[in-house]
This record gives structure tokens, sequence and C-alpha cells, in this order.
């Protein structure tokens, strides 16, 4: 018992040490061992942040996902391979698997090549859509990079996006041009909730596969905004899959670039800073919320008892306080979670529907974390209920809580005295009026009758 | 000197002390083979408790000796009917909880250390032997002869009737129920016949305990009402009757008041206003005869007849009135269902859909009662020669409960007692008549003639009997051969038809040899030691008892259908495509399903057999959603094997009934041994529930509901993606593509 909690301590302590919230074992999957020098900013960026980096050909008889059915790295980076698909052992499926495992992972896709079916497979199944011909690069005419790219107009510059819904947290964004060259485009599905944008492409792109002619406007699949550049999916347990468009937007060469708009003035590109943003989002840097001590009891006056806390039974109409703790993880420490000005925690209580949605009210703030809490009565109806906290946003880990208690009706001593309800005095005097007149018959009828024999007895 | 020393035991005073210790000593042998005989359950199988009610009122008692009276008084139940919840303590009969606790008690008090669930399983055999003594007294007020009550008791000890809700292990309310309704009328009839206060207020004592035991305590509110208003129509009001009744409603309705589930029923429910009729008609009765003492005849004629009319009109327009604006609740379902056999079926199916509440086959009656069936109406015709107020209520109580048990099979139990109380009648006056009488001598004849001269002076032939020793000995031969009969068939039937715990099946190998099933209680416990403690299963209602019983997990519907609605969202869930039923799940917070499939080893009383009920129960609710009709070929035939309709082949319940069944079989050769059809060679597909645990005969079927999808696909994509199917692009859809929003 002892060793397991000095191992769990250990364990502990390692988090800690990393930089992501998540374990810091990552691989990178990569073609050749010479393209990884072309990303070697990018390498010693992460290993800076802590992270141990494994590198692995897709083709190596070694690259394996799983140990003993356990995840055998964290994080997965996933450059595109040269060759047709991604090899036996990052099958579509393992990739699914990875990520029900908690694993993390990016993908990187580039416009130079077409892209593998099996990449386009697996990313059919959490609803990002690529091109028909899977080798289409997005174009823009109005903001291209006029040093490197004056002819074809497939380099992209682009500020980095503020964020798309004014409840979500920024998580991309800040000043400079990002350069982008022959990003592959995603379209997401249209009613999938777990999918978001991080980068969109600008409204005067489109998509076109310079082999190809133009396609006829029917085929057009999107265009504009609808063309994402960098997309992520943020699995039902948090598990983070991003899609960046563009690899070559990691290369060294880009990360020290200058660009120039066609009417702008020649600046450095932020390839670097956004690098930093979208590995440390999707490894777990930023982003994840995480719920601690939740607490709950009858409202009463003063310090709640251990053994008051957290009953399995209420009763209807009970005045009920509930606490909640949430902390983030802002890169290398746990910070007190804020909500956004125009979002709120929301409690439910709730038995097959919310009888009671509350938004919860910052109440205490310790150094990791901020406690929520709300106070509220009861329903007036009995049943098995659920304290719900739901809150789920774009880019922050899901936070999904619940907790049953019962909730019981008033016992046969808890309801008001008869006496003490003013409407039922009529049937207590009516009571004791029936009670008080058969005594008096009675006594009436007892000493009454004799008196008439006596006298009879008598004559 | 044999008989002579014979002559001193059984003549004088001393032959009738040895006649009344023999009739204790008989007595308690028909209490004891009436135990006895209803142990073939615990010695067959074990003591066990039975079907589906005894499981939760043993659940029940056991909360009940755990916690105290007061915390089972104020019971809120979460682990029923999730997530509503059930406040159990005001919505039972306490009274076979309270006994049995009571009992328990008093045997830790003695120091003899009972576990709880010997003393639920034979609770009802023990009862029994009470039932069989309230019987004997009973009988006796009905009929001087001393064989009559005897007769009764045995009759009541052994009749398969009775038995059939009586087994050990059979732990029901009708349990204890049957012995208070039989004392309860016997404490009445005395009460009837002595006019005294202290027999009404005993008989309101035990009709307040048949209250807080048994719903059929309606039976009783009723039918003495009856009696007193027959009598009062047949001008036999008396001071007598006054008293008993008056005792007996004041205080038997505040006991019954008593109770949390009946509460202000007794003034308020439709099934309670003949008792409050009568007792206010009985008012009026004696007032008037108060007032005949003072009145001449004609003014009291015309007073009476003009008091009664407006009595009368007064009362049925507020009776009306009362009904109309709602104070008084109309008939409940199961009422009308009394008068009209269809009723339920079309109104109210969930009635309908339990087996013990469909008219009674008339074979039953021959194989509950046997001879005693035939020798009902004869008792019933010698009562109507004495006619004494004690005879009329025997003859109300007969023609009531012989219509009841017609319309309702689980009805038999109430006329069982008064089918043994005729019979008793009717049997011990052919024995007086036929074994008792000697040949008159001529000497005792003579001297009867001299002494009965002024009594039979009338009659011409002042001897009457049957003196013949060959007639004697034949009727009496005959008779004791149908006894020796019903003996033997009672024991049979005992045996055959009602000692099964149907928790356990028992069957017979082609060597003769017993091959016990024992399905039920695997998969129950299967679920206590697999699943988390606070793990919700869905399952047809029937079950629920049990699962909450045998596997300590939480339901969603059991046997108590209070909530129509719930039970048709179960099956609507059980009845609609996987589509439909998984939100349904998921909202209701299903962790299991479970269902019950007799395919491979031909038990015919499972779901599929059932499912059209959860069609009709879940139309009942969703008329739009759910069609009966779908679930029928063309032609109108309940199929299941290749030609069943698509809404079959798609609903839940035949999904998981047929899951991989075929696998049990050679391609193409799934044979279903309960509809006795060949199944389609491909099973069905399950993409929202998977499976996780089949019983060792398939009877018991449990699967797990899935949790959403960690990407947010549809189950039936999850799953093709499993299995490795590739998935193809979305073909083009014409109209304009849907933008996607942020």
């Amino acid at each position: 018992m002892r060793w397991c909690l000095a191992l769990l301590i250990c364990a502990f302590v390692a988090t800690v040490n990393a930089l992501s919230s998540s374990g810091s074992r990552l691989l990178v999957v990569l073609d050749e061992t010479t393209e990884k020098s072309t990303y070697s900013t990018l390498w010693s960026d992460l290993e800076a942040r802590g992270y141990d980096l494994s590198f692995e050909s897709p083709k190596s008889d070694k690259l394996s996902l799983f140990e003993h059915g356990e995840r055998a790295y964290d994080h997965l980076l996933i450059l595109p391979p040269k060759s047709k698909g991604l090899g036996p052992s990052l099958t579509p499926k393992h990739i699914v698997d990875f990520l029900n495992k908690d694993g993390n992972i990016v993908l990187a896709l580039s416009g130079k090549s077409s892209t593998s079916s099996a990449v386009s497979s697996l990313l059919l199944e959490v609803d990002i859509h690529l091109a028909n011909d899977r080798s289409a690069v997005v174009i823009d005419h109005f903001n291209y990079d006029t040093i490197s790219a004056a002819e074809k107009h497939d380099v992209l510059l682009l500020q980095r996006s503020t964020p798309l819904r004014p409840d979500v947290k920024a998580f991309f964004d800040g000043e400079g041009v990002l350069a982008l060259p022959r990003v592959a485009p995603q379209t997401l599905g249209s009613d999938s909730q777990l999918l978001a944008p991080i980068l969109q492409a600008p409204a005067t792109a489109y998509a076109y596969n310079p082999k190809e002619e133009i396609p006829s406007p029917d085929d057009i699949e999107a265009t504009g905004s609808q063309l994402n550049i960098v997309s992520a999916l943020q699995a039902r347990n948090s598990a983070r899959f991003t899609v960046l468009g563009s690899v070559e937007a990691l290369e060294d060469k880009w990360f020290s670039a200058s660009v120039k708009a066609p009417n702008g003035k020649k600046v450095p590109t932020v390839n670097r800073e956004f690098a930093r943003q979208l590995t440390g989002w999707t490894f777990k840097e930023t982003g994840v919320v995480k719920v601690g001590k939740i607490e709950h009891h009858l409202a009463t006056e003063g310090e709640v008892a251990a053994e008051d806390l957290n009953p399995k039974i209420y009763r209807i109409k009970n005045e009920t306080v509930f606490r909640i703790e949430v902390s983030e993880y802002s890169f290398d420490k746990w910070v007190p979670f804020e909500v956004p000005a125009e979002d709120a925690l929301q409690l439910e209580f709730t038995m097959l529907s919310p009888f009671h949605r509350l938004a919860l009210q910052p109440i205490s703030r310790t150094e990791t974390s901020t406690v929520f809490g709300t106070q509220f009565v009861t329903p007036d109806q009995h049943g098995i209920f659920s304290f719900r906290v739901n809150y789920k946003r774009p880019f922050l880990t899901n936070i999904e809580e619940k907790h049953e208690v019962t909730v019981r009706h008033f016992a046969h001593d808890e309801y008001a005295r008869s006496w003490a309800i003013s409407g039922g005095w009529v049937w207590i005097a009516g009571l004791w009026a029936v009670i008080g007149g058969f005594l008096a018959f009675v006594i009436v009828w007892l000493y009454s009758a004799p008196t008439v024999n006596k006298v009879k007895k008598t004559q | 000197m044999a008989e002579s020393s014979l002559d001193v035991l059984l003549k004088g005073s001393s032959g009738q002390r040895t006649r009344g210790l023999l009739r204790i000593i008989i007595i308690l042998t028909i209490a004891a083979a009436a135990v006895a005989s209803r142990l073939f359950s615990v010695i067959r199988f074990e003591s066990i408790i039975h079907e589906f009610d005894p499981w939760f009122n043993f659940r029940a008692t056991k909360y009940l000796v755990e916690n105290g009276f007061y915390s089972f008084w104020d019971w809120f139940d979460d682990r029923t009917w999730h997530p509503l919840g059930r406040v159990t303590g005001g919505t039972l009969y306490p009274g076979l909880m309270v006994t049995s606790g009571v009992i328990y008690h008093i045997l830790r008090l003695l120091t003899i250390p009972v576990d709880i669930r010997n003393i639920c399983v034979l609770l009802a055999p023990g009862f029994s032997g009470l039932t069989a003594l309230a019987m004997y007294l009973l009988t006796c007020e009905m009929s001087t002869s001393p064989s009559a009550g005897l007769l009764a008791a045995a009759f009541m000890g052994i009749t398969p009737g009775y038995i059939s809700r009586s087994v050990a292990g059979s732990y029901d309310n009708e349990a204890i129920a049957i012995f208070l309704l039989v004392f309860t009328f016997y404490l009445w009839i005395k009460a009837v016949k002595n006019g005294s206060i202290m027999w009404g207020a005993l008989a309101a004592l035990f009709y307040g305990y048949m209250v807080s035991a048994w719903g059929g305590y309606v039976f009783i509110t009723n039918l003495i009402p009856l009696h007193v208003f027959v009598l009062l129509c047949m001008g036999r009001y008396s001071s007598r009757t006054y008293i008993a009744y008056t005792t007996w409603y004041a205080l038997g309705t505040l006991g019954s008041m008593q109770i949390p589930f009946v509460g202000f029923l007794p003034i308020r429910n439709s099934d309670h206003m003949a008792a409050l009729g009568v007792f206010g008609l009985l008012q009026l009765v004696a007032f008037a005869e108060f007032v005949r003492g003072f009145l001449p005849g004609k003014q009291f004629q015309k007073l009476l007849t003009s008091m009664v009319l407006l009595t009368f009109g007064l009362g049925f327009a507020g009776l009306v009135l009362l009904t109309v604006s709602g104070v008084i609740a109309p008939w409940s379902g199961r009422f009308y269902s009394l008068w009209d056999t269809g009723y339920a079926k079309i109104h109210i199916p969930i009635i309908a859909s339990v087996s013990e509440h469909q008219p009674t086959a008339w074979p039953a009656f021959f194989f509950d009662l046997n001879f005693l069936i035939w020798l009902f109406p004869a008792g019933v015709f010698l009562c109507f020669q004495k006619l004494n107020d004690e005879h009329v209520f025997v003859i109300i109580y007969a023609v009531l409960s012989s219509y009841f048990a017609g319309v309702m099979v689980r009805l038999m139990l109430t006329l069982t007692p008064i089918v043994c109380v005729a019979a008793a009648l009717a049997l011990s006056s052919v024995l007086d008549n036929f074994l008792v009488m000697s040949k008159p001598t001529a000497e005792t004849q003579a001297k009867a003639n001299a002494k009965d001269a002024k009594i039979y002076g009338k009659m011409k032939n002042p001897v009457v009997g049957i003196y013949s020793y060959f007639s004697k000995a034949f009727v009496t031969g005959s008779l004791t051969l149908y006894l020796l009969i019903f003996v033997a068939h009672c024991t049979w039937v005992t045996s055959n038809a009602y000692s099964s715990p149907s928790v356990v099946l028992a069957s017979r190998l082609p060597d003769g040899s017993q091959m016990i099933i024992d399905d039920y209680r695997e998969a129950y416990y299967w679920l206590r030691q697999n699943t988390p403690d606070n793990a919700k299963i869905m399952s047809w209602w029937d079950y629920g008892y049990q699962i909450g019983g045998m596997a300590d997990r939480p339901t969603l519907v059991d046997n108590n259908t209070w909530n129509n609605t719930h039970i048709a969202t179960v099956g609507k869930a059980m009845s609609s495509r996987e589509e439909v039923s998984y939100p349904i799940l998921r909202q209701h917070d299903v962790d299991y399903v479970l269902v019950v499939f007799g395919g491979l080893l031909g038990y015919s009383g499972d779901d599929l057999n059932k499912f059209l009920w959860m069609v009709r129960i879940a139309e009942g609710i969703w008329p739009d959603e759910i069609k009966e009709r779908d679930f029928f070929t063309a032609r109108g035939e309940y199929r299941v094997d290749e030609e069943a309709t698509p809404t079959m082949k798609n609903s839940l319940m035949y999904k998981m009934s047929y899951y991989n069944y075929q696998s049990l079989f050679p391609a193409g050769q799934a044979v279903d041994r309960v509809r006795g059809v060949r199944l389609p060679a491909e099973g069905p597909q399950l993409n929202t529930l998977e499976e996780a645990f089949t019983s060792e005969n398939w009877i018991i079927r449990i699967f797990k509901v899935k949790d959403l999808d960690n990407l947010d696909r549809d189950h039936s994509n999850a799953v093709a993606f499993e299995k490795g199917i590739k998935r193809k692009r979305a073909t083009k859809k014409k109209g304009p593509r849907v933008l996607r929003t942020e």
C-alpha cells in the first residue's frame, strides 16, 4: 500500500515536471530521418518544453502506438509520408484507438503531394473532409507572399484568428503574419459538435489543383472561409486531434522567413510562435480544465461536519449548497479557472430534464483553483436527481460531472402540525365540539333520569 | 369390556369431553396436514421465495427488519422506478411485512435465531393452518352438525384453490389475507348473531388488519353492507344488526384509514360508498323503528314512504354530484373490468396483460376445487332451508364470489372459502343422514312415537330416516371414495402445478431424471457481482421485483405498475428502432438491458411472446409512433422468421433476442423452438448495445448500453469502422450545400 502511494506521488511529480498536463512522450512519425533536419527548430523547441521525442519511420517494424494494450506514447505528431499510406502500424483504426485512449495527435498534411487514402478515410471518421482529388491547394489572389509565390499565389499570408465566439477563450491569437505554403484545405462536417476551426482561409481563397482544369461550378465543394487551414477535433474524452493543412509552415525555412503581402511591407513570419501555440494546445499545455473537489450539503450556519458532506439523500424543499473547484492548466502550472465574461458555468439539478439551471458564481479562490458555488431549494418533486455540471466549450477540455442524489418525500413526522395550520382550526374546533357535545350528552343522560324513578318508587 | 370402557369415554359428560379432545386433535391434524402439503416446493427445490411479487415483499421485509418500523413507514425507495423513485412506505399494504417482522422479533426475543427468509418462506403455510381453524369456527356458526366445521376445515386446508397462493415461498399478501378474510367473516357472523359490540369491535379490528394486508379488503367492505342491506330488504331489521354494523363500520373505517396507502379512500372512493350508504340507511331504519313506537300505523306508513323516497333521492343526487365534481373518485379501471371482461383489453392494456386478470377457464373450477364444486350448490340450497341471518350471508357471498371468480382467475381465491363452507354443509348433512342415524328398534320407535306424539302429531309417518344398511353403506362408501379421490387430486395438483417457484424451472430429461434450469438466478447473480452498485437495469416490468430482490440493482419499471407512462416508455424503447431507443435509454441512465428469451429451450414465457403487450401499452401513449399493426404481416400473422415485418425485425426486442443466435447452429439452420420457426440466415445487427451476458440456456440475455461514440459518430458507423468496412464518401446530395457556421 505504502509503495503504491509512493509510486503515485512519483508519477504525480513526474507529470508536474513535464510541461504538458498529460505526459511527455512524443512520437514523431517521419518518412525519412534525413527529413528530420528540415524541422530542427521545431524539435529543439519541443524538447526545450520538456518533451521526450522519438522519431520513427512509418515503415519501421518497431513502430507501435501501443505496448501491452496501453499507450506507448502520450502524443503523436504525424508528418505526411512520401509513400502512399502510413503503413500497417498506423492504420486509421490504430489512430482512432490512440485517440480513444486519451492520446493527442497532430496530423500535418501537405498540398505538395496528394494525401493518402488511409489518412483521408481517417479524417472522414471524424467528419473532416478533404478536397475531392486530395491534392488541391488553397490559393488566394489577395493574401499571398509576393516574394516566394509571385506566380502561383499558393503561399498564404494570414493573421492569426481571433476567437469565433465571444464565450471562447483565445488560444491562437497574437500579432504578426503567418506564412502557410501550399495548404491542403479541409472542410468540416456541418453538424459535428466536436470539431472547431483553428484557422480558416480568407473569404477570397479557393481550392484548386494546379495539375487539373478548373472544375465546373457544380463540383466546387467549398470556398472562402468554409475552407479550413488548421482544424481541431476534441473527442468526448478530451483527446485532441489537430489537422494542419501545411506541413511546410513548420519548416525551419518558414520559421525565420520574411514575407511581403501584395500591398504591404516586408515582415518576419510568426510561424514559430504559432507552432508553439498549436502543439501546446494539442498536447494539452493549454486549454485543460480540471475539476477538483465537489461538495454539496444542506445549507447550514457555520461549518459543515464531515459526515454531513455530500449526503446521498435530500428531502424535497431542502435548502442546498453546491460547490465545485475548477483549475485550469496554463503551460506549466495550474491556475484558477476563470469563466469568460460572456459565458457562465452552470449547474443543473436534473431528473429526466433539468428542474434548476443555475449559474455558478466564483466564491473563493485558492492558489491553483477557483471555487464556484450556488445555493438553491430542491424542487417539490421526489425522485433520483443528479447535480450536473456540463461545460463543453471549443478548445477547452470537457467538464462533465454527474452526481446522483435521492430526493425523498416528507417523512410522517416532518409535516407541520395541525394546530400550526390556520386552515385546520375549523376542523379542530369541530372535533372538540363533537367530543364536548358527546360528553355533555352523557352527563345529562346519566344524571337526569333517576329522579323520575325515585318519585315513582316512593309513590 | 371394550364396549363398556368405550362407553365411559363416549357417553355422558366425559363423552362430551372426549369429543372435545378428539375435535381438537382433529383440528390440529388438519392444520398440520395443511402446512405439510404446502412444503412440496421446499423439499423439491429449496427454501426460496417464489415468483415475482413475493420478491418485493421479501425485500421490503428485509428493509423493515434492518431499519425498523418508522423508517419503513417513511421509506423512499430509490432503487425502483428510476429516476422517479417510489414512496414505498406509503404505497404498500404493510400487514404482511409487519407480521413477519413481529414474528422475527418474537423469535429473536425467545433466543431462537431464524433467518428472516425462512420466516417469509414459511409464513403462508403457517397461516394456512390458522385459516383451517378460522374455517372451522365460521362453519360451526352455520350448522349445528358437529362434522360440518371439521369437514370445512379439512377442505380449506388442502383445496388447491387456496394452495395455489399459499405454498411455502409464496410470500404474497394473500398468504395472510385469506385467513383474515375468513376470520373477519366469522367475527361478523358472531356479531350479527349476538348483537354484541365486542364481537363487532373484534370484527372491525380484524378488518383493519385485513386492510393493512391486502387490497382485496374491498370485498369485505362491500359484502358486509350487502348482507345488512339484504337483511333490511327481507324485513329482518333488528337491534342486533344495528349494533353489529354500526360498530363494525365506525371502528373499521377509522382503522382502515390509518393505512397510508388507503388514507381517505373510504370516504372518497366509489368502491367504499356502499358501506357508507348502508350505514346511513341503517340509521334511518333505526329512526323509523323508533318513530313507529310513537305513531299510529297509517301516518307512519306515509312518513316512511316519503322519507325513504326523499333520502334516496337526496343521497343519489349527492353521490352523482360529488362523483361528477371529482370529490369522490370514479370507479377504478380494475372495478370496471370486473363487469365488462373486454374493458381492460381496450382501455387499460396494462391490466389485461397480467395473466391472472384473465377470465377463468371452466376446467379451472374443477381443477382447483374438485368435487367441492358440485357440492357447492347443494350447500347453498341447504342454506335456503334454514335461512337465518348467517345463511343469508353465505348465499350472498356464494353468488357474488361465483361471479367474480368467473371474471378473473385470481378471484378464485375468494370463492374458495365459501365453497368449502357450502360443501361442508352439504356433505355433513348427507353424512348425518346416512351415517349417524341408527335403525330404530321397535321400542325406541314406540317410545319416539309416544314421546314425540305432540310434536309429530300431525305427521302420518313420524320417524323419518334411512335405515337400510345397503343404502347407508353405498352412500357413505361412495362419499368416502370421493373424499379419497379429493385428497389424491389435491396432493397431485399441489405437487405438480402449484409448487414450482418459477424462479427455478424443473424439467425432465429423456431418461426421467430431473434437470434444474437455474438461468434466472445465474443472470441475477451475474448482475449482482459484475455491475456497479447503481447500474440501472431496464427490463420488462415482470422482472423488476426479481431484479430488485435478487440482483439488488435499480430498475426502471417493476411489478408495482403505478405509472403507465413509465412502463410505456420502456415498451417504446423495446419496440422501436435502435436510433429511437438509444436516446430513451440515455435519458433514463440505463446501463444494462435485460431480456428473457426462450427460443433455445422452448420456454414459452419469454419476452417475444409478451412483446405485443409492450407494443400495445406503448401505442396507448404514442399512437403515432408505435403501431401494433406494423408488427403483423400483411396476412395478419405475428411472425419472427424471414417473413417478419421490417418494424419487427428492426425493433430492439427482436434484435436483442436473436443477436448472435444463429451462431449456435449450422449456417441457415437457426430454429426458434418456442415459436417453431426457422430464422433468417443472417442474424440482426446491434449497434448501440453490446452483449454483456447470456445465461446457460439463453433464457436471460443482458446487454450493455454503449456510451456515446468518442468521436461523435453514429454507432452504426462506429461499428462498421471497427469491423473494417470502409466508409464511402457521402454522395452528393441534391439541393444547396449546408454551410458550417460556428
